[in-house]
């Protein structure tokens, strides 16, 4: 068999059959008005409304405003959650003396702190940034501080056998065993910041794709709508994708981060 | 003499650790861990220590606070907040529609979750088939669903469990189609050669065999449903502690709003308990419990 005839047998045609299906038998029943909704556009009617948004330069300060926000959001809040996981998992004291305060405040949707944070900071990009980073926190320190505290006792042993210092220990041993399950941590924040940065755009900071979508909706534009919500979804995809390769490309295979798959 | 060695699975692999007192283990493993690790009392002064940084938190924003403003208002003046909305009823009615919405949507995710998952997990033609529009479809943030789904369904209840539902679904469906694919062939075996009827093959054989997935699938979709409830209120204004929030942050009053994300707080712990609980009724007979892997 030709490397070309392979390619064609890795699509996944029945997919893709089933999904151009569901497509077909929307726009069917728009066209017929099988559908009793007002403002439910036809998959026909949305492309012309992302070429629109496309061509009329709206569509890409937009995502861009909502893509820089969650990158700098993600790395803010990975730097702090390993940072504050590492001292947790390595310091027994400091776990001892906080773990429960830090599971309770978990223990909060995050979701609720949007509108505080509203209170706090009003309109700006500040309450946005402060609403990525602290939803992006929570997931990176939990994993770090399961990562480090499950290193895998054989291995502490081998530490004392080889009797290598507390510094060494940490720095050879402990964090590079925890980095998958850090990576997986990071991973989830990932698309965690996207989703709490859209939130924080539809209903405070006026920017980004989450306020188009807000928007779109008051205007009762709905090809418009349905365009913004495609490419939040893109978006999301994209950054996962983007993450697993970079992940997989920079670390060997066992620690790219799969796994955990919980969204 | 060596100690009595016990093995634990954890996160999959298994951790054989010394099961023998603090004594010995103490010299084992100098980094403290040792006695959280072999011994795991239940009691509940480490739990109540582990409090220490949020208590002198909040004396702090006690003391510090003053009960005027209007960004941190002391912890003393929520508890006025919360009394407040708990006399003229509004508080009662909120928590009562958030955890309507919850279950219903939950409840929803869950029978759909399973039934998908069932015929996802048991023909790999089917799971091939529809994974693309179901990576699709989940792929779209829940967030960005709420407009759609205001603008073709209205601001009604069916709208937020419309939207609960989607966002709950996708965790109970992975799970269930992981469970059937794990299932042992030989109680399909059994039931093959037991010579039971398709009902009764599913009724006795897969659903107990597939209860600690879909249970597992809900014990994760669960917080995703409170926080998806609760958003959807904060966008809509529907009723429920979320639009109580919203409602209270629009009219300036943050006592209010910060009494409100510790009811919110409340009912998602309270969720998780409720749950905790009905996981150790349900696998009361099985060893292993449910697998906590997660």
């Amino acid at each position: 068999m030709t490397s070309r005839m392979r390619w064609l047998h890795w699509i996944n045609w029945p997919g893709l059959l089933i999904m151009g299906l569901f497509a077909g038998a929307w726009e069917a029943a728009v066209r017929w008005s099988l559908l009793d909704y007002q403002y439910l556009p036809a998959p026909s009617a949305i492309a012309p409304g992302a070429r629109t948004l496309l061509t009329s330069g709206e569509l890409i300060p937009n995502v861009l405003h909502t893509v820089l926000v969650t990158l700098i959001g993600w790395s803010v809040a990975s730097a702090i959650g390993i940072a504050l996981g590492l001292l947790l998992g390595l310091c027994p004291t400091a776990y001892r003396y906080s773990m429960t305060s830090f599971e309770v405040t978990k223990a909060i949707p995050p979701i609720t702190f949007v509108p505080a944070t509203l209170l706090i900071f009003g309109f700006s990009l500040r309450m946005e940034l402060v609403i990525v980073v602290y939803v992006g926190v929570w997931p990176v320190l939990i994993n770090t501080i399961g990562g480090v505290r499950g290193v895998q006792v054989e291995l502490l042993d081998v530490a004392r056998m080889l009797r290598m210092s507390r510094h060494d220990r940490v720095r050879k041993l402990i964090v590079p065993a925890a980095i998958p399950e850090i990576m997986v941590g990071v991973r989830l924040a990932l698309s965690l910041c996207l989703v709490l940065a859209v939130v924080a755009e539809m209903v405070g900071n006026p920017a980004g794709v989450g306020h188009a979508l807000v928007l779109a909706q008051q205007a009762l534009q709905p090809e418009k709508m349905f365009a913004y919500v495609l490419s939040a979804g893109v978006l999301g995809i994209t950054f996962n994708a983007v993450f697993r390769s970079a992940a997989a490309w920079i670390l060997p295979s066992p620690a790219s981060g799969r796994g955990g798959g919980s969204p | 003499m060596d100690p009595p060695l016990t093995g634990e699975w954890s996160r999959g692999r298994l951790t054989v650790t010394a099961a023998t007192a603090a004594g010995p283990n103490r010299a084992h493993r100098q980094d403290g861990w040792d006695q959280a690790k072999i011994t795991k009392r239940k009691t509940w002064a480490p739990r109540l220590r582990g409090l220490l940084p949020l208590v002198m938190l909040l004396s702090v924003w006690e003391l510090a606070g003053s009960p005027g403003s209007p960004f941190f208002p002391p912890p003393s003046t929520w508890g006025s907040a919360l009394i407040g909305l708990w006399e003229n009823g509004a508080l009662v009615a909120a928590v009562v529609a958030t955890l309507t919405t919850f279950c219903i949507g939950l409840g929803i995710a869950t029978v759909l979750g399973a039934v998908l998952g069932l015929v996802v997990g048991g023909s790999p033609g089917a799971d091939r088939a529809m994974s693309p529009t179901f990576e699709f479809a989940r792929a779209m943030p829940p967030a960005a669903m709420v407009p759609i789904a205001t603008l073709l369904l209205g601001y009604d209840e069916t709208m937020k469990v419309t939207v609960v539902t989607l966002a709950a679904i996708w965790a109970i469906l992975l799970n269930t189609r992981a469970g059937v694919r794990r299932i042992d062939q030989t109680l399909l075996d059994a039931a093959r050669s037991l010579q039971l009827g398709t009902v009764q093959r599913i009724r006795k054989v897969i659903a107990p065999a597939l209860l600690p997935a879909v249970f597992l699938g809900v014990r994760v979709a669960a917080p995703i449903a409170v926080v998806i409830t609760l958003l959807v209120e904060i966008l809509t204004h529907l009723e429920g502690v979320g639009a109580l929030i919203a409602q209270s942050q629009r009219t300036f009053q943050p006592a209010r709003v910060y009494a409100l994300i510790v009811v919110a707080g409340a009912l998602s712990l309270l969720v998780n308990g409720v749950l905790g609980v009905v996981e150790s009724y349900v696998f009361r007979y099985r060893p292993g419990k449910a697998g906590r892997s997660e």
